[in-house]
């Protein structure tokens, strides 16, 4: 399984207090899907991601998929396979884009 | 995802370190700019605060940066923030020696300002003879110290049908990036206006085209800052925001500290020795209405009002004393 990283290019920077927001209302079990919580920024170019999407860009420094899910499980309360469904499709899509890359 | 939540800092900042210049170009907004420069250790200070602040790069122009004496330290300090440090710079000053001394300093990005492919037309808009010859061999030199190049051209009465040889001389020049600035009708810009700026329909024509070869030529990265490009249908999805960036991402800060909504529009709402970064940003209430238009006239009953957002504030201001009012570049009737 090829190892996930970012590319060194992108700047990103978390945003404190929509993070806040989210933790906040995931606590108390509601939908944080929508708040943006990180922003990414190359060339003109800017994605917002939310909790999960954040998570998982901060993991993309060498681990693979599979790695990243058992991670994000111990974190959120999900079902495994949605998840792996999640990580692999947000993945792809960030590689598309051009922000990440894969070694093997 | 979002789009109406603020950001807690600007994610860029054009930063004029100087106003000084050795060119004496038409179309330009600073020279005409006599404000004062901030010392070396206060701008470092400065930078540190911003960085601090969750600024994630800054771009030095304004006058011509080679021109500060200090311009390597300026960067180290900025870079060892760990902010992206680009500029843009005429060229004129820079040989093989300064490109590698500005890729230690922590440089990743320069712009080079050329105007046209061709060498005579450049100089007379530059108003220096061989200034177009320095400015190709500027971006061969960065490009061996590792630095990436882009150019910069300032789309106006004398270029605007170049596109193509533009591209071309783009690509034979191996820059990573192509950026066509909209004229701005602010500083000397505006005096100059009537024999510079092209009329609505141009415009239209033009965007039409560079869009076309936007889509076409994969090679280069061609960025067109404008926001009345919206009308044209240009997606712009998630990837930036709608309207102006102008108050939404970016900042504008001027030798002296002060801070401006952007570097055409002269209205300061700060100063970042003496305010708080963060502060400004959120509070700012000509920022709040830079990130709330409302549209007036034509642009009342636009159906493109959502993602256009009455285009260039800069320009609406500049012309009408109003940035609500339409672009006066917008070409829909
Ligand atoms: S009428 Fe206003 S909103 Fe519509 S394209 Fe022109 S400037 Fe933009
Ligand atoms: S006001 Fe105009 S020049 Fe300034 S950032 Fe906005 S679009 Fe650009």
């Amino acid at each position: 399984m090829p190892k996930i990283y970012r590319n060194p290019d992108v700047m990103w920077r978390e945003e404190d207090e929509s993070r806040a927001q989210a933790d906040e209302a995931l606590e108390k079990g509601e939908n944080a899907e929508d708040i943006g919580t990180s922003l990414l920024f190359s060339d003109g170019m800017m994605v917002t991601l939310n909790v999960l999407g954040t998570e998982i860009w901060k993991m993309c420094d060498g681990r693979d998929a599979d790695e990243m899910v058992s991670e994000l499980l111990q974190q959120f309360d999900v079902e495994a396979d949605v998840l792996k469904n999640d990580v692999a499709g947000f993945v792809a899509e960030l590689a598309e884009k051009g922000f990440i890359h894969y070694e093997e | 995802m979002k789009s109406e939540q603020t950001l807690k800092a600007p994610l860029t900042i054009n930063w004029a370190i100087n106003n000084s210049c050795n060119f004496l170009c038409r179309h330009c907004y600073s020279r005409s700019d006599t404000a004062e420069e901030l010392a070396g250790d206060v701008l470092c200070a400065a930078m540190k605060r911003v960085a601090a602040a969750g600024v994630l790069s800054v771009n030095f122009g304004g006058g011509e940066p080679l021109l500060r004496r200090d311009l390597l330290d300026i960067a180290s300090c900025a870079a060892g923030c760990g902010m992206r440090v680009s500029m843009n710079s005429n060229g004129y000053l820079l040989d093989k020696e300064k490109a590698v001394a500005l890729k230690n300093a922590g440089f990743s990005k320069v712009g080079i300002s050329i105007d046209s492919h061709e060498a005579l037309a450049h100089d007379r808009f530059r108003g220096v003879a061989g200034s177009h010859e320095r400015a190709v061999n500027a971006l061969a030199w960065l490009r061996e110290a590792g630095i990436k190049t882009s150019i910069s051209t300032v789309i106006c009465t004398f270029n605007h049908e170049q596109i193509d040889s533009l591209i071309e001389f783009a690509l034979a020049n191996k820059v990573s990036q192509l950026n066509f600035h909209n004229f701005k009708c602010s500083g000397l810009g505006l005096a100059n206006k009537d024999e510079l700026d092209l009329t609505p329909l141009q415009w239209q024509e033009f965007y039409r085209k560079a869009l076309r070869a936007k889509e076409q030529v994969k090679e280069l990265d061609i960025s067109l800052d404008d926001p009345i490009i919206a009308s044209l249908g240009l997606k712009s999805g998630s990837s930036m925001v709608k309207g102006s960036v102008c108050g939404k991402l970016s900042l504008n800060i001027k030798s002296n500290g002060d801070i401006t909504p952007c570097g055409f529009i002269p209205v300061v709402i700060g100063n970042i020795v003496h305010d708080e970064l963060k502060e400004v940003w959120a509070n700012s209430p000509v920022l709040e209405k830079l990130r709330h238009k409302t549209p007036t006239g034509k642009c009342a009953s636009c159906s493109d009002y959502g993602e256009c957002l009455g285009g260039c504030s800069a320009r609406a201001l500049a012309m009408t004393g109003d940035f609500n009012s339409p672009d006066p570049h917008c070409w829909i009737p």
